[in-house]
């Protein structure tokens, strides 16, 4: 592909309109001077030389030129009047003469031809002198294809000129030669007297190889000048889009064209298709505007043809980010690591990514970032040598990439960013017992600077201890240092870390290293006790392993000695696993002692005596643990002067019996007992000891329990006596491991119930029939239980409790004996009663008979006297055949008895039975359907009642009964209801409508008369079998119908037979009855 | 094994395959001698059921040829997926035939000839592929795991035809190196390979 550039002279004119007109006018005036002058001339001489004129490229020299006459060949000799030196000879019509300063100078030309010449004069002055400076030469004119940039080079010749002056340069660009300028600029510089190179660049929105481009340039000084072109062009026919590969910005505009010769029906990026813009020929181009980030295999933008597609890949991405988070330090200060974030991602990959350059001022060393091939989970980071006696680092980090790049710098002291390795080679080795020198090794070179290292101590206990230390730095060597305040014979695990004396960051942990300290002799005897045997004749010895922290080793036997004032016993070496000997002592008083040994040699004896001071206050005392343990408090004794000792034992084992036993020191008062023996439930002795002069004394004696739980059984219990009404209940003592707790008391439950019917259930709902007895007086044995019946079945529960809970029950049934003098009582008083009844109605009717008699038993009446007979005898008068009353057929009567309250004045019923007395018919017919007109059967009267007024009535009578009610009535009848009856209200009613009231009122009082006025109920329905059914009650007149019940009763025969008297107050009782007899007062 | 090459002109991606199926340095394309009479000496003994495995080794390849084309152009971008037949058509230039009516011998010198041509070429789309889509690592790796199987049908193919036609040579030719081409025709020319193996793969596993 070549490059020209095509320059080219005065055929176009650009340029400062300005200047173009006033070189038109001096040339103009010019023009007219030199036509003026060459006028005189021609007109005094013709065949001289004329249009004398000068120009000049560098402002030194003057080119001047003339024309000459036609056919004058010759020599010309050109003189500048009034100058020495200055005629200048020539063949031609031209001549070259050094610059002339300002001013009109006379010119003479002179021609010489052969024998003859001729001669002519000008004026010249410099403004009449052409200056067109000389042509720019374009040095290079160079494309950059993948970018689109034309780079054009030229040289202003500046030498040539005599002083320094401006130059305006003017550059154009074109598509078509000639004929389309696509861009055109100015460009100024300066002439300083010597050659200069010029350059300029031009960045094409098309590819280049779109179309041939052409680049003009032209200069202008005093007079316009046009330079020549050059161009160039592309001869490859091939079918290709431009611009191929490149890396672009996203959001940027950027052109594509393709080259080709087959016409083009489509273009697309990605998937999305673009308007076509042709350019020459069949080539095309599109135009993307704000391109967006490209995937990784870029952004493809393709041309279709008819039967292919031609493409390129664009990559769309972002200029790399300042680095962040740039951190420098070093792990052995031989090489510094800086690492780094490299923030937002530029979405370029491959050749396209970032490249990083880490660069150190002080130094001017540098190092660049290598990426790996297979992209991982990259860690930016650097490596950079540090240089000798270099301790301070600046340095920047330049992250670049095709669009850009950026930095970060960190000025570090890398002596103060000391990261070390991991300490390794950890070894450990002996100095004593309790000290050991641990080593490692650091790689580094630390040299200059000082160690802090942190030792990590766990114990086997898995106690954590740090210790710091600081060492010196060496290079590349093992460190060394001593660990003391050790344990012996401890297992310790050690490791290590290190940084730097300014601590930066520590290193990580080194492996762990394990090591066994070396024994030690026993810091102190075991801890001892002794028993006495069951028989009293050996003393029982006993010790406790010592702890691993007393014991310093492993301890390999033990030496028991015996001494008294006297001698001194030993016993043969007891091995190890044994805590426990037997010696045979008699009474005195020994002093134990125990020693015991590993491989470094023995403990401190422990002693102990043998006789115990005795103690005659001595207590039992009770104790409850706290579910792990159990606190003894006793008072602060000065003169314990040792320790004391708290043994204990499970209280159901034999004597002597030691579970453990505990040491507590002598100041103290208190102390939990825990043991992993303990267990819920079981009761435990507990001595308390005190120590005096080596001598232990028993203090307190306490029994107790951990936790207590419920008795696990129900006490056994009995039935020692029943009777009638109460029963005696014994029970037995619960064994003490049964009972699992102090035991708080009873309870005892009983019931009527059979033993298959009845079971106790829900004892602890709070049945009402259950009957509870809580004993809470554990020393009671047993239970009398009174109250109960004879003969009954009772079902007996017990069950005893502790504070841990209720026991199980035991139930038991029981039939209390049968009540004999209750049954006696039962027989007797109904007996007693009968017969008082019996004496008392003997009484009374003994007192009453007269009464009883009259009632019962009246005297039969005289026939002769009846007026019925004497009517009879009247109408059968002179019928002598007839002497008794003839009954056959018997015509019943209607028999109207109005009985009178006995409250009520006597004259009350005179008044209100003398209406009835009068109109008896009337009363009949107003209320012909009230039913309170009681017919009664003539049947059931067994007497004949002799009633004077009904037999006036008429040949057959009506009985109508209406009672009269007791003294009861009045008071059954509430008060409302007498004012809601004013008619009947008052006292007595009668049982039929009474006109007492007017007629005209009885009509306006029908409906309530209805009510009212017939007969009802005197008292209350349910007051009515209390009393004689002969006297039915108005109640109220909602009770008409319904309590009226049936009027026929057998008693109403009774009231029927009238009183032997009329005129005896007698009479007026209205008959006999209970009510009568207990409430009206028979007439004694 | 001996090789024969004119010239040493070795497109990079070809160098791999042909130091490990040659196990000479100098291998190069194209190898116009191949005598077929030559004398044939393998390394290792054949396996006692080569065309067997020669079967299976075509099957697995035939088999994931589809799916090694689809991971292909689905990388490439758009519009890769929906211009296949322009893009990614089997328009491969210089591509061995492959008769399927052939004698034994002629079908398995041209199976020759066309998986060392794929396995250049395969070895030409890794490459591009790793520059281009460096984190397209299931496509790298289904790439590589066929360029493996054609190494090893290569190996039995030979090993056949040394053992049973005593043909120890065969002259091979490769597709054109993409090395100096730009992204696009990469991309274009990988994908057009990768149709024609797939479209290739197929008639020759039937063949077989």
């Amino acid at each position: 592909m070549d490059v020209s550039s095509c320059l080219r002279g005065p055929s176009w004119m650009v340029g400062s309109k300005r200047m173009r007109m006033a070189s038109n006018f001096r040339w103009l005036l010019s023009t007219l001077i030199l036509l003026y002058l060459m006028k005189q001339v021609n007109s005094q001489k013709k065949g001289t030389p004329r249009d004398f004129k000068c120009k000049t490229q560098n402002l030194q020299v003057w080119n001047c030129s003339w024309k000459a006459p036609p056919g004058h060949d010759g020599v010309y000799k050109v003189c500048i009047e009034n100058r020495p030196h200055s005629c200048y000879q020539s063949e031609k019509g031209n001549v070259k003469i050094p610059r002339l300063p300002p001013g009109d100078h006379e010119i003479t030309i002179n021609l010489s031809r052969g024998l003859g010449s001729s001669m002519s004069k000008f004026l010249l002055n410099e403004k009449n002198v052409y200056f067109t400076p000389e042509t720019p030469e374009i040095l290079t004119l160079s494309a950059d294809f993948p970018t689109s940039t034309l780079h054009l080079k030229w040289n202003d010749k500046g030498s040539v000129y005599p002083h320094h002056s401006d130059v305006i340069w003017e550059i154009k660009i074109l598509h078509k030669e000639n004929t389309e300028i696509i861009k055109l600029i100015t460009h100024n510089t300066t002439l300083t007297g010597k050659d200069t190179v010029h350059h300029w660049s031009w960045t094409s929105d098309l590819p280049l190889e779109c179309a041939t481009h052409y680049v003009g340039i032209r200069c202008y000084i005093d007079d316009r000048h046009f330079s020549g072109h050059k161009q160039w062009r592309s001869s490859d026919s091939q079918t290709k889009v431009f611009p191929q590969d490149k890396v672009i910005p996203v959001g940027s505009d950027i052109t594509f064209c393709c080259v080709t010769q087959e016409k083009v029906l489509l273009a697309q990026i990605g998937q999305t298709n673009c308007p076509l813009i042709h350019l020459d020929g069949e080539n095309v181009a599109i135009k993307i505007r704000n391109i967006s980030v490209s995937a990784n295999s870029g952004t493809n933008v393709v041309f279709t043809t008819d039967d292919n597609m031609f493409g390129t890949v664009i990559f769309a991405g972002y200029p790399p980010d300042i680095p962040q988070k740039l951190n420098c330090e070093t792990y052995d200060l031989k090489e510094v690591i800086c690492t780094w974030n490299p923030g937002r991602s530029t979405a370029l990959v491959g050749p396209r990514n970032t490249s990083y350059t880490l660069f150190e001022s002080f130094s001017g060393k540098y190092v660049r970032y290598k990426r790996a091939e297979v992209p991982t989970n990259e860690s930016y980071q650097l490596f950079f040598q540090m240089l000798p006696d270099q301790e301070i680092y600046n340095f920047t980090l330049s992250a670049l990439n095709p669009l850009g790049q950026s930095e970060s710098t960190i000025l570090v002291n890398i002596t103060e960013k000391v990261h070390p390795h991991t300490p390794t080679s950890i070894k450990v080795k002996d100095i004593n017992s309790t000290a050991v020198i641990l080593t490692w090794h650091l790689p580094g070179n630390f040299a200059k600077i000082k160690l802090l290292c942190q030792v990590e101590i766990i114990k086997t206990d898995l106690v954590r201890e740090l210790r710091n230390v600081t060492v010196k730095g060496v290079e590349n060597s093992s460190y060394l240092i001593a660990v003391d305040k050790l344990k012996p014979y401890t297992r310790y695990t050690f490791r290590i870390r290190c940084s730097s004396d300014t601590f930066w960051k520590w290193s990580k942990w080194s492996n762990e290293k394990q090591y066994l300290t070396t024994e030690a002799i026993p810091s102190k005897g075991p801890d001892t006790w002794r028993e006495w045997s069951s028989d009293g004749k050996n003393l029982i010895i006993y010790w406790k392993p010592l702890p691993i922290h007393e014991a310093n080793g492993k301890i390999l036997s033990y030496n028991v000695s015996c001494s008294s004032d006297e001698e001194t016993q030993s016993l043969s070496e007891i091995p190890d696993p044994q805590h426990r000997a037997e010696i045979q002592l008699d009474k005195n008083d020994y002093i134990i002692s125990v020693v015991a040994k590993n491989s470094a040699g023995s403990s401190p004896p422990s002693k102990i005596a043998s006789m115990e001071i005795p103690n005659d206050d001595l207590k039992i005392e009770q104790a409850i643990g706290m579910g792990n343990g159990i606190l003894l408090t006793w008072n602060y004794d000065p003169n314990m002067t040792c320790d004391y000792v708290i043994k204990w034992c499970n209280s159901s084992r034999s004597e002597p019996c030691l579970m453990d036993w505990k040491k507590v020191p002598s100041n103290s008062s208190e102390t939990v007992i825990e043991s992993d023996q303990f267990r819920p439930g079981v009761r435990y002795n507990f001595f308390l000891y005190g120590c005096k002069n080596q001598g232990y004394q028993l203090l307190r004696s306490i029994i107790g329990y951990i936790e207590e739980l419920a008795p696990i059984v129900a006490p056994n219990f009995t039935v020692e006596d029943t009777s009638a009404d109460s029963i005696l209940v014994k029970w037995e003592d619960i064994p003490v491991e049964e009972l699992r707790g102090f035991l708080r008391g009873y309870l005892f439950y009983f019931e009527k119930g059979e033993r298959d019917t009845s079971k106790m259930r829900g004892l602890e709902s709070g049945r009402s029939d259950i009957k509870v007895k809580n004993i809470t007086d554990v020393s009671q044995k047993t239970l009398r239980i009174a109250d109960l019946q004879g003969k009954t079945s009772y079902h007996l529960v017990l069950r005893a409790y502790t504070d841990g809970g209720m026991g199980p029950e035991k139930s038991m049934f029981v039939v209390t004996k049968e009540n004999s003098v209750g049954l006696i009582i039962a027989i007797l008083i109904p007996v007693a009663v009968a017969v008082l009844v019996g004496v008392v109605t003997s009484v009374l009717c003994y007192r009453k008979r007269e009464w009883i008699k009259e009632t019962f038993y009246p005297d039969i009446p005289n026939p002769e006297n009846c007026k019925a007979l004497q009517f009879q005898k009247s109408v059968c008068e002179g019928n002598s055949g007839l002497k008794t009353l003839e009954m056959n057929p018997c015509t019943p009567n209607n028999v109207e008895v109005l009985e009178a309250r006995s409250i009520v004045p006597k004259i009350e019923d005179t008044e209100i039975i003398s209406p009835i007395a009068e109109h008896p018919e009337d009363h009949l017919e107003a209320e012909p359907e009230n039913h309170v007109v009681v017919s009664y059967c003539p049947p059931v009267i067994e007497e004949e009642i002799p009633n004077p007024g009904v037999d006036e009535a008429g040949g057959t009578s009506q009985v109508i009964y209406i009672d009269v009610q007791s003294m009861y009535q009045p008071q059954a009848k509430p008060e409302e209801e007498q004012e809601n009856e004013p008619v009947g209200g008052a006292g007595y009613k009668p049982q039929m409508h009474l006109p007492v009231t007017s007629a005209v009122e009885d009509l306006a009082a029908e409906d309530d008369l209805d009510k009212t006025a017939g007969y009802r109920p005197q008292a209350d329905v349910n007051t009515w079998h209390l009393v004689s059914p002969d006297s039915p009650r108005s109640t109220d007149s909602n009770s008409e119908i319904v309590s009226f019940g049936s009027p026929c009763s057998i008693n109403s025969r009774q009231f029927l037979i009238p009183p032997r008297d009329e005129d005896s107050p007698k009479s007026n009782g209205g008959g006999w009855s209970f009510t009568n007899f207990f409430q009206n007062k028979p007439n004694d | 094994m001996k090789v024969l090459a004119a010239e040493l002109c070795l497109p990079p991606g070809v160098v791999p395959l042909l130091l490990v199926l040659h196990w000479k340095h100098g291998a190069g394309s194209p190898l116009p001698i191949a005598p077929l009479n030559a004398t044939c000496a393998t390394r290792h003994p054949c396996h006692s059921n080569l065309m067997n495995q020669i079967r299976n080794q075509l099957a697995q390849l035939n088999g994931s040829a589809n799916a090694l084309y689809i991971l292909y152009y689905t990388a490439q971008g758009e519009p890769f997926p929906n211009n296949l037949d322009k893009l990614c058509g089997p328009n491969v230039t210089d591509f061995p035939p492959f008769h399927a009516n052939g004698t034994e011998k002629d079908r398995l010198v041209e199976l020759y000839r066309v998986i060392a041509y794929l396995g250049a070429s395969l070895g030409n789309i890794t490459r591009d592929q790793k520059v281009l889509n460096p984190n397209a690592l299931g496509l790298h790796s289904k790439l590589n795991a066929t360029a493996d199987v054609m190494r090893g049908l290569l190996s039995n193919v030979l090993c056949r035809l040394c053992s049973k036609y005593h043909v120890g040579h065969v002259d091979v030719a490769y597709g054109p190196d993409t090395s100096g081409k730009d992204v696009f025709q990469k991309k274009k020319l990988g994908c057009q390979l990768l149709g024609k193996y797939k479209q290739v793969i197929a008639v020759v596993a039937q063949a077989f």
